[in-house]
């Protein structure tokens, strides 16, 4: 077996970029690289797990509120400002956080940065434009709710999640967002968007001194918390048997069938990254053990593929799978089974070898670009620390099958799952 | 790799996929090296093969592009669908090697191969660390040179290019697409998906993908753009040493001609479609036949695109989306096409918001051949529109895209250059122009529930 991709990364894992923490207590990271793209990419921990219950959906309307401008800068100016010079900007929340983020080159910071900072620290939520954006969002989500694997996750993710906030949708439900009035969000916002909560990244043609001299400036003059009541996540007990649920749905071509598990989160990165090997074992290849089976030898499933996303506090691993309804059972049942198989069986050398390396080489090509390196930098110090967004290989590299097999039996059991059927109704 | 996030909601959505395009006013004063077409080095090997080579050792990654001269536009009506069948089948077996052994190959060099195709071409991708690069170049060759199309892995693709053709009715958008292009192109082919339809797919056969197969698959029909920690001499020996020996097909001493393309011309008959479906939005588009990449129209249609549909500042985004609160996503797309493309603008919407919509865009399209564009919209398109193209050459594999795209496409390398020169001479009185002889009469497509589609029948 051939392992020479490893002699593109360092030996002993050395943190590439440069971490500071400012005067204030936000933390900003920064590296040079050669590309005439720099990326500013602004990570806050202002995710949906951040919103009281009756707030659902606070923490994505609000990242679009962001752009409706500050006392200083009028709504829509951001956005000219940065593409009418060639740069593009967009931004994105999950669960654990928001991110915003801007790709120009040094030249145009000095007259971007000041901008986007101005709009995180002093968004200010006009009431008029409020009540626009709103129908923005629930057209966001009526776009959402006519596409059915976004309608079979969020089913799967209620199901998983029944305390954890992680259950519910990022976007918000309609009367959730019909009810939040203009003042509870701009408390929302000065609570989280504090520079404790916060990272700016800077990668590109940019000199260090130059990063943080730009930043220290933009990025002044934060509000005051006004510290609306905390929230405190509740810890999602684990899966106890089988939780299914069975949607029917109209336009419907094909069935699905997700499976879900609960994994470790940030605190136990080597056993999420212990089911990332696992996930590409059974299917994330065209070789890999289901696909290989189920979709090229026995013609069961039209596709199917396994996914390990990481969060903060539980990872979740999934298995979808689209295809006829009358295997349904018999797919759900053939899973099940080859779970078994992983937690009674050490993968093979030969096997390991090969999902080490394409993951390997797979993380070397995901970090080309000033904005894939930021990103990077960015989402692990979010849920974890920065620092270990370099380590992944390490651990890739370091699981052996006997760990493997040890952490199947422990987080994959095919008798305490989660999963999500929909079939078409007709069929129903 | 372990995912990002669970699905991130995004501010704006990412745009439909179409190749990315670009020039760099601002951006290429800094480039590295690797950014200038000087730097790409052309050669035609005596087969007739392009190969270009651009050296950019940034990184231990060579990132390479196959492209074919072949894709749906290269079908005749009956054997829609063959050559995405086809390319769908080049990992699943060639002569000597089973669909089993080939991914094993791949995925033990941690290399990615995709096969895709497309309207005006097909393409093999291939992504490497520079040691295993001969390899996976070797790889891909056999594959393109000697396809198995064994009878069991056709029937398979058979089976998963139908399933693929369904799920599309499952998306809105793309049954509005779908409808649309279809009265946009009549008997041309850009009218269908290049899947093929479900009438043309069960009939593809092993013997229509050989002669599809032995009529396109030949070196002086291919370009092979390679970008990474390689030099020019080294990865012409290399595509020497493995498609070196290949021969286009010869008669009477000569190379056997393509075959000319006897397909119809799209001709403009504008008229309404809509599907009444049970949605949550309505989708409505407005479209147009509009300019082939080779004509000297291409140029302000893209910045018209660009003005229109592309970003958050775009007019669109910012009257029908920030002004209004009509969509999420509300856009425009003007595909790069051999022959006559397509200029559609379009958005989802509340079904009682269609015919507001509808007008909506209508309204802004209409406003470019009514007045014409400001010069500081102009300055703000071209510098969108040239910032943007250059963000989109960052990657080794995005360069051995757009250069071998444009080679495929019959416009040669160097169009990169003179295109972005094209773009920045464009005048507020070429757009209104264009404007003017393209966005006459539109094509509407409409899909959505029963009295969203009526209220847009009953628009005058």
């Amino acid at each position: 077996m051939n392992t020479h991709s490893l002699s593109t990364l360092p030996d002993a894992v050395q943190f590439p970029a440069h971490i500071c923490t400012l005067s204030n207590g936000l933390t900003v990271i920064h590296q040079q690289t050669p590309t005439p793209v720099v990326t500013v990419d602004v990570w806050v921990k202002a995710g949906a797990i951040a919103e009281p219950d009756l707030w659902g959906g606070m923490a994505h309307f609000l990242e679009h509120m962001i752009f409706k401008g500050t006392d200083q800068v009028p709504p829509g100016y951001f956005d000219q400002v940065i593409e009418n010079h060639g740069g593009v900007t967009n931004a994105a929340t999950s669960h654990d956080y928001a991110h915003f983020f801007i790709n120009t080159t040094a030249g145009y910071l000095p007259k971007t940065l000041p901008c986007l900072a101005d709009l995180l620290l002093h968004a200010a939520i006009p009431d008029d434009e409020f009540d626009r954006e709103r129908d923005v969002v629930l057209e966001e989500i009526r776009q959402s709710e006519d596409d059915p694997d976004y309608l079979g996750f969020k089913a799967l993710s209620e199901l998983v999640y029944q305390r954890h906030p992680y259950g519910r949708p990022v976007l918000g439900e309609p009367e959730n967002l019909m009810s939040l009035l203009p003042y509870e969000m701009r408390s929302f916002h000065q609570t989280l968007y504090q520079p404790d909560n916060m990272t700016v990244v800077v990668v590109g043609d940019i000199e260090q001194q130059r990063t943080l001299d730009q930043v220290n400036e933009a990025f002044d003059g934060f509000a005051t918390s006004p510290g609306y009541p905390a929230v405190s996540v509740e810890a999602e007990p684990a899966i106890a048997g089988i939780r299914r649920r069975v949607l029917e749905l109209p336009r419907l071509e094909t069935a699905r069938l997700m499976m879900a598990w609960v994994g470790p989160g940030v605190e136990q990165l080597r056993h999420a990254y212990g089911l990332d090997v696992l996930s590409v074992v059974l299917g994330g290849s065209r070789s890999s053990r289901l696909v290989r089976e189920l979709r090229e030898e026995r013609q069961l499933v039209h596709d199917i593929c396994c996914n390990v996303s990481l969060q903060r506090d539980s990872s979740l691993f999934t298995i979808s799978a689209l295809l006829d309804p009358e295997h349904l059972d018999q797919v759900e049942a053939l899973v099940g089974d080859r779970l078994t198989h992983l937690v009674n069986r050490p993968i093979e050398e030969s096997e390991l070898n090969r999902v080490k390396r394409m993951l390997c080489n797979d993380y070397a090509f995901s970090s080309e670009t000033s904005s894939q390196l930021a990103g990077l930098y960015g989402y692990y110090s979010a849920i974890a620390t920065p620092q270990v967004a370099v380590c992944y290989p390490q651990h890739i590299q370091g699981l052996h099958p006997e760990e493997l097999q040890h952490l199947a039996s422990q987080y994959l059991s095919p008798y305490h799952y989660a999963v999500t059927i929909l079939k078409p109704a007709s069929l129903a | 790799m372990v995912d990002f996030s669970i699905q991130p909601s995004q501010l704006f959505p990412a745009s439909i996929p179409i190749p990315t395009l670009t020039l760099h006013l601002p951006f290429m004063v800094s480039a590295p090296k690797s950014s200038s077409t000087q730097s790409f080095h052309r050669t035609v090997l005596s087969n007739g093969l392009v190969v270009l080579v651009l050296e950019n050792d940034t990184a231990d990654i060579v990132a390479s592009r196959i492209f074919v001269r072949a894709g749906s536009r290269y079908e005749t009506p009956e054997q829609a669908g063959v050559c995405h069948l086809l390319m769908s089948l080049l990992p699943k077996g060639s002569e000597r090697l089973s669909a089993v052994q080939i991914a094993e190959q791949v995925e033990s060099m941690g290399a990615s191969m995709g096969a895709d195709s497309a309207t005006d071409y097909s393409l093999v991708s291939l992504k490497s660390i520079s040691q295993d690069f001969p390899e996976i170049l070797t790889l891909a060759a056999e594959l393109l040179r000697s396809p198995a199309f064994a009878e069991s892995e056709v029937a398979l693709e058979r089976r998963l290019t139908l399933q693929g053709i369904r799920s599309m009715k499952e998306q809105p958008f793309s049954i509005a697409q779908r409808q649309l292009r279809q009265a946009l192109y009549g008997d041309h082919p850009y009218a269908l998906s290049t899947l093929g339809t479900e009438e043309t797919v069960p009939n593809l056969d092993p013997a229509m993908l050989h002669q599809f197969h032995r009529t396109y698959f030949r070196p002086d029909n291919l370009v092979i753009s390679i970008v990474g920690r390689i030099t020019p001499e080294r990865a012409i020996a290399l595509v020497e040493e493995t498609f070196g020996d290949w021969q286009p097909p010869q008669i009477e001493g000569e190379r056997l001609p393509l075959p000319a393309l006897t397909g119809s011309v799209a001709t403009s008959q504008p008229q309404r479609v809509s599907a009444v479906q049970e949605t949550q939005q309505a989708i409505v588009m407005l479209g147009y036949l509009a300019a082939a990449l080779h004509s000297e129209d291409y140029a302000p249609l893209k910045l018209i695109n660009t003005y229109l549909g592309n970003g958050l500042s775009s007019r669109l985004f910012v009257e029908l989306r920030e002004k209004l609160g009509l969509a999420y996503e509300v856009s425009a797309f003007y595909p790069t096409r051999i022959d006559t493309s397509q200029f559609v603008a379009y958005m989802g919407t509340a079904p009682t918001n269609a015919a507001i919509a509808l007008k909506g865009l209508q309204h802004e399209v209409d406003r470019l051949a009514t007045m014409p564009l400001s010069q500081n919209d102009l300055q703000a398109s071209k510098n969108k529109f040239l910032g943007q193209y250059a963000l989109g050459k960052q990657t080794n594999a995005q360069l051995a895209q757009v250069y071998g795209w444009y080679e495929i496409l019959g416009v040669g390398a160097d169009f990169d250059a003179s295109f972005q020169a094209a773009i920045a001479n464009v005048t507020a009185e070429t757009i209104q122009d264009v404007a003017q002889r393209y966005f006459t009469q539109p094509y509407i497509s409409i899909v959505g529930p029963q009295p969203a589609v009526e209220a847009v029948e009953q628009l005058n």
